[in-house]
């Protein structure tokens, strides 16, 4: 029988195709990166006000992510040489008070949704008689991240902000 | 998939009908980027309480970009899975064709959303990134399944060998489709993105009619860019085999003189 396999040059065959086998092994190890990323990074996992407030002893020394709507009425102070913001969050009729250092949000504004990352402190923040609605708890997050969770309203008149009932 | 090439007559990518959807892609892209970035308004509202101005202001534009591109992405891989799961059934290079050239423009279009977003992010959410954010990553998921999806179709050295495994791959890969869609219903406490604007009205105006024009562009797009690309793989596919042609003849050759001496 006619024998009619091409000839090649195995050494350069095996060359040629190990660029794109590695690329695909690299690849691989990147999905699970990312995988284990996603589930292992429980830290982005956030806590409405309210259930915070719940667990406020259980999670009393531990950083975690919270998710509120900021209340009108911002103040900004100096606390321990450090500029800072202090504000009331709320989720529904609970409510929290916060004090952020560093700079916040570009879209940060009462009424939109932010997610915050911090520590419970046992006392009230500075200036807390300035703030309109304050909780007035004797405790308040300390924060140092903020990034805002925008809503999904695009409609200029008639788009609504979140809004909690009033302590 | 047989080495008869049906389309053994296409010469270059182009027809009359492409460079039609081409230039309507190409005319409409421009229309778009007028409606999105000259002729829409920024999103700006004002606090009822403070008076003060919120909203994401120009940032919004992007949206008219990002909404689209995301879109026939969706689109293009589920293409990708059908035309794979095609050519399993079909074992033709048609199916085969389909699939590989859809799969290389959603990666395109997969690597602009991400780019798209990121940029997006920072003026609105405060964060070019965020590790974590179960929409976010199950979007670069699919864009890392897809890239070695593209990866392992170069692993092999004949074509027809990497198809098989490449539609099982692509068949894989599809499933994170409706993850990343309903991430944001799902999972509502590990992702800043907010959830569906049009399955939900509240959109409106132009600000509606440059989305959906959007979208519209996005699909002569990406079926202008599959187009060629499938032809693309068509006549690698022709030359491939006028290679395989050529080697056998050659042997044949060399056989026939050795036994004449």
């Amino acid at each position: 029988m006619e024998e009619l396999t091409p000839r090649q040059d195995r050494i350069h065959k095996k060359n040629s195709k190990l660029l794109p086998k590695l690329a695909g092994v690299l690849l691989l190890i990147a999905v699970a990166i990312v995988l284990f990323k996603t589930l292992g990074n429980a830290s982005l996992f956030f806590y409405p006000v309210d259930e915070a407030v719940e667990k406020r002893v259980e999670l009393q020394d531990r950083r975690f992510r919270v998710i509120g709507v900021p209340q009108p009425g911002i103040v900004e102070t100096v606390l321990g040489g450090v500029q800072v913001i202090v504000f009331t969050l709320c989720e529904g009729d609970v409510f929290a008070d916060v004090v952020h250092e560093g700079d916040p949000a570009e879209l940060f504004n009462p009424g939109v949704p932010v997610v915050l990352q911090g520590v419970w402190i046992e006392n009230d923040p500075p200036d807390l008689e300035k703030l309109l609605n304050p909780a007035k708890d004797g405790w308040h997050i300390k924060t140092d991240s903020m990034v805002v969770k925008h809503d999904n309203d695009y409609r200029s008149d008639r788009a609504e902000l979140e809004s909690c009932d009033s302590g | 998939m047989t080495g008869n090439v049906q389309m053994a007559d296409l010469k270059n990518t182009s027809s009359k009908g492409s460079k039609i959807l081409g230039t309507s892609s190409l005319v409409g892209f421009a229309v778009l980027l007028v409606l999105a970035f000259f002729l829409t308004d920024p999103d700006i509202r004002f606090h009822p309480e403070t008076g003060e101005e919120f909203g994401q202001f120009d940032a919004v534009r992007l949206l008219y970009l990002h909404v689209p591109l995301i879109s026939v992405t969706y689109l293009a891989f589920i293409i990708c899975a059908i035309a794979s799961a095609g050519y399993l059934f079909r074992r033709t290079l048609w199916w085969d064709s389909l699939a590989h050239s859809s799969a290389e423009v959603g990666t395109l279009t997969c690597a602009l959303v991400l780019v798209t977003g990121s940029i997006w992010g920072r003026p609105v959410w405060n964060t070019w990134w965020e590790w974590g954010d179960v929409r976010i990553m199950s979007t670069l998921i699919l864009f890392l399944l897809f890239l070695g999806y593209l990866a392992l179709r170069r692993a092999f050295e004949s074509p027809q060998r990497a198809a098989r495994p490449a539609a099982v791959v692509a068949l894989i890969a599809v499933l994170d489709i409706p993850l990343i869609n309903r991430s944001v219903e799902w999972w509502g406490n590990r992702t800043l993105h907010q959830k569906s604007t049009l399955s939900e009205f509240k959109i409106e105006d132009l600000t509606l009619f440059t989305l959906m024009f959007g979208i519209l562009i996005s699909l002569l797009v990406m079926t202008w860019l599959i187009l060629h690309r499938f032809r693309i793989a068509w006549l690698e596919h022709v030359e491939f085999e006028q290679g395989v042609q050529a080697a056998i003849e050659e042997r044949r050759q060399i056989d026939s003189k050795e036994n004449q001496r």
